[in-house]
């Protein structure tokens, strides 16, 4: 095979697998969005510390790598439902509008500090549980990892999807999103929504934080730039549709990978430049639901 | 929050001053440390820096969490002109502040129409942008950095002293707090609070706002790069570990504190937060606590700021108002647009919203100098109508001709210009300015000094200031609320708000005045008093088309009504006319029931 076209296939699993993380991050975003009009940007820092906690629970504490998944997602989704207490309630009728934007911020500078403090600053390598042999399909080499983070990830996005359209808790958390007042008055209890849709949110963040550090390495400065990447691919998607985010993140996965075949200082640019492009011609996302305010 | 205080010109102003550039002269000959003398550097180009943040987030009301990108633009290119071109300071300084203006351009245009979280990811991208920039391109030398940048020099030629640099960063950084307050308020800063208050009521009065924006964004982005060149050239060493999110966050989370949208916010703010890692030094592993915990807490308790908070409390904003004791211009009514010739034909005005017909085949012709009402059950497509004709909406089909113009699809600001301006069903006030700024927001367009007449107050400026403000209060008085004008405008009653409005959009000088809704919610009296004031804006030569649902109002002062139901004009005629007609009455009160006699 063409060397050219080994490195090329490499990219797009590379980018299909971080990709999929990004879309899984994205998930996160349109849950609590749709349900709040908030999102978390400190949405990276919460992948980080599913990473982290994973990295203690499978090499420290040497617990079978389901399991360190399982306490990773758990753990994150716990601090989401601590996020929306402290950082979301008080202020989501604020005199300021853009105040969620700022406490969220402010809780993921805390969360890095700590992050430091208990793991330190370095990076650590986290060993995949599939080994670090290289699979060889043709003269291509992937790792196994990428292949588990394509499907898992992917999966989880759909059964994410399936639950919130098919299941009555789904259902109920939709109504909330929908209209909060209406789903009040049938009895839906919102506040518990809402914790749900951030505990879900953070959950999504952190087990994207697992999956990803076999491929890069974990350490507490990691999430940051995924975070804001993952935006990247919400607002491919619009906020509000589902599907659109998950081909976005595909999408910013591959553009990036591929275009750091062609030189790797691009790769890091290129999605910031898509986010600004973007919303300069689509204020609401590309594919995003374009709607006129009533004056 | 804006107030008119601190507005001290005069010699108050001016002693305030002298003593700030006393102190600044005195602080490193009182210290005389080194490590203390770098430190007061560093406080003066960040509060600099403030400043922008807070022009950008508190003027404007935008969002920012990438200022440290402009930052970096204005101290790299400093930095490189020095050492690469051999500029000198004096030279590559302002060019310096001159790339991050441009520079805030081009972070001001995706953000123009973005809003929410996607604002603030647009800041964010573009902070992330330049930080990868200036670390992966060689030009910039990356995280080796540029090195050897020389200080300013002096006439003699030697380069200048630590105390020296003080002297020099302290001294326009009061300059620019000056003329930050100079535009603060003036007509500059007038309109970018509107900007934050209402943007549709802003571009309805001729405020393009697009275009304010980017001014919004180039000042902030000019005192920004400003701050990033002093910081340049401090300590001869620049890389791109500095202009990191963190540098961001740091100067946000300063206006945040000092108090947003305050003209001493940035001072207050910059000098605490920058203060706090020289002071608790030996906590640096925290620093990243601290500041969160900060934004946090100003976030969740105070949301104004310290200084903004201050303000709330009655006893300093009474001491601190000033009261406007000027003598009402009432030429101004006199002045307003006379309508000769504003004739107006819809023809086929069409707008539907998806599968809505809000707008279906309308057409409208209006004799100028009469009241013109538009009546119909909700949802029958006025307030769609008028949002068509002030060019909020764009029409599906159809065209608008007004004094023989073709005017479908303009944008509001243009059909402001055109004399054309409104009100609003629900309540678009500049709610943060004072009822008189709301009213001297009207006067956009026909103001004549520019920027740099504002910005350093000249005779003109401050002559013409005054004159608006003449006028402004002689509209208030003629609506009726001329005791209220020191109030903030979302303080006043319901029915204050609505004559504010009203009040607001004459200063605008219209020849069509569309009013939408302006009884909602009001009480009798006030219902008597409007009617008057209709009454006299008419005899005063402006057209005006009424949409309402009072109909004793509406029957009462229009010359001709039009009929809207499902979109559709279905009469038009005097009132006593549109009053018996049946197709009326039943789009009302339905058709009359055929088993009455049963």
């Amino acid at each position: 095979m063409d060397p050219i076209f080994v490195k090329i296939w490499q990219a797009v699993i590379s980018g299909l697998s971080i990709g999929s993380i990004y879309a899984l991050i994205a998930q996160g975003y349109y849950v609590t969005f749709i349900t709040t009009a908030t999102l978390n940007f400190g949405q990276g820092e919460f992948l980080m510390i599913g990473a982290l906690v994973g990295l203690t629970c499978y090499v420290s504490l040497g617990l079978p790598f389901p399991m360190a998944l399982a306490i990773a997602v758990v753990v994150t989704g716990l601090m989401g439902i601590l996020l929306e207490r402290v950082a979301i309630r008080p202020v989501i009728r604020h005199v300021l509008s853009h105040s969620w934007v700022l406490s969220t911020v402010a809780i993921s500078i805390i969360l890095k500090n700590a992050a430091v403090n208990v793991w330190g600053p370095e990076q650590m390598k986290f060993p995949s549980p599939f080994g670090d042999q290289v699979l060889k399909i043709g003269s291509a080499g992937i790792f196994p990892q990428e292949l588990f983070i394509i499907v898992c990830a992917i999966s989880t996005v759909l059964l994410v999807q399936l639950f919130l359209k098919k299941s009555l808790l789904g259902k109920a958390l939709m109504a909330v999103a929908n209209n909060r007042n209406a789903a009040a008055v049938v009895g839906i209890d919102v506040k518990r929504m809402v914790i749900l849709a951030f505990m879900l949110s953070s959950a999504l963040a952190g087990l994207g934080g697992i999956l990803i550090s076999p491929v890069t390495f974990a350490w507490a400065y990691m999430g940051t730039v995924p975070g804001i990447k993952a935006f990247a691919a919400a607002i491919f998607g619009g906020l509000e549709n589902p599907i659109g985010i998950l081909i976005g993140g595909l999408v910013i996965g591959l553009l990036e990978q591929l275009f750091g075949v062609i030189n790797s200082n691009l790769k890091e640019g290129v999605t910031f430049l898509f986010i600004l492009v973007m919303l300069a011609f689509r204020p609401t996302g590309l594919m995003g639901r374009r709607t006129i305010d009533k004056v | 929050m804006r107030l008119p205080i601190f507005a001290a010109t005069g010699s108050l102003g001016w002693l305030i001053v002298a003593i700030a550039a006393t102190v600044i002269w005195a602080l490193p000959l009182v210290l005389n440390d080194p490590f203390f003398i770098l430190v007061l550097q560093s406080l003066a180009y960040l509060y600099i820096a403030a400043i922008g943040v807070d022009i950008l987030v508190g003027w404007t009301g935008q969002i920012s969490l990438g200022h440290a990108g402009l930052y970096a633009v204005g101290a790299y290119t400093s930095a490189l002109l020095a050492t690469k071109a051999g500029f000198p300071f004096w030279i590559g300084a302002p060019l310096g502040v001159i790339a991050a203006g441009i520079a805030g351009v081009v972070l001001a245009l995706p953000s123009l129409r973005a809003k929410g979280p996607y604002l603030a990811m647009v800041t964010l991208a573009f902070g992330f942008m330049v930080e990868v920039t200036a670390n992966r391109w060689d030009f910039t030398g990356g995280p080796m950095g540029i090195m050897a940048i020389p200080g300013p020099t002096l006439p003699s030629g030697a380069e200048m002293n630590a105390t020296q640099y003080f002297w020099l960063i302290g001294g326009t950084a009061l300059l620019v707090q000056m003329l930050a307050a100079n535009l603060y308020h003036s007509r500059v800063g007038r309109t970018l609070f509107a900007l934050q208050g209402s943007e549709v009521a802003a571009e309805t009065l001729g405020i393009n706002v697009y275009a304010w924006k980017v001014v919004g964004f180039v000042l902030s982005s000019a005192c920004a790069g400003l701050g990033g060149v002093f910081f340049a050239h401090q300590n001869g060493f620049i890389n791109s570990d500095t202009f990191v999110f963190g540098l961001s966050v740091q100067m946000l989370t300063s206006v945040l504190m000092g108090g947003t949208g305050t003209l001493l916010g940035p001072l207050v703010g910059s000098v605490i937060l920058n203060l706090i890692p020289t002071v608790f030094a030996h906590l640096h592993e925290y620093h990243l606590y601290i500041y969160g915990g900060i934004i946090l807490v100003t976030i969740i308790f105070l949301p104004k700021g310290i200084v903004g908070s201050l303000l709330l409390l009655r006893p300093i904003r009474r001491l601190l108002s000033k009261t406007n004791e000027g003598v009402p211009d009432a030429s101004i009514l006199a002045d307003l647009g006379r309508s000769t010739g504003m004739t107006l034909s819809a023809r086929g005005l069409s707008k539907h919203f998806g599968g809505i017909r809000a707008l279906n085949n309308v057409d409208l012709d209006i004799t100028p100098g009469t009241v013109h009402g538009l009546i119909g059950p909700n949802g029958s497509g006025k307030s769609t109508f008028v949002n068509v004709l002030t060019g909020i909406y764009r029409p599906t089909a159809g065209s608008v001709e007004i004094a023989g113009h073709q005017i479908a699809g303009a944008s509001p600001h243009l059909m402001a210009r055109m004399g054309v301006t409104r009100t609003f069903q629900s309540i678009r006030l500049f709610g943060d300015l004072t009822v008189l700024d709301n009213v001297m927001v009207g006067f956009h367009l026909g103001l004549r000094r520019g920027f740099f007449a504002h910005l350093l107050q000249t005779r003109g400026a401050v002559d013409e200031e005054a004159a608006l403000r003449a006028k402004a209060l002689a509209l208030l008085a003629f609506v009726g609320i001329a005791d209220r004008a020191n109030d903030l405008a979302q303080n006043l009653s319901y029915g204050q708000q609505r004559l504010l409005e009203i009040a607001r959009a004459l200063a605008a000088r219209p020849k069509l005045l569309l009013l939408d809704e302006p009884a909602a919610g009001v009480n009798p009296t006030e219902l008597n008093h409007l009617a008057t004031i209709i009454g006299q804006i008419k005899a005063a030569g402006v057209t005006l088309i009424v949409i309402e649902h009072h109909m004793e109002l509406i029957m009462g002062i229009s010359d001709t009504i039009s009929v809207l139901d499902f979109g559709e004009k279905i009469a038009e005629g005097t009132a006593a006319s549109v009053r018996a007609d049946p197709k009326v009455i039943e789009a009302y009160l339905g058709a009359p029931s055929e088993s009455m006699d049963a």
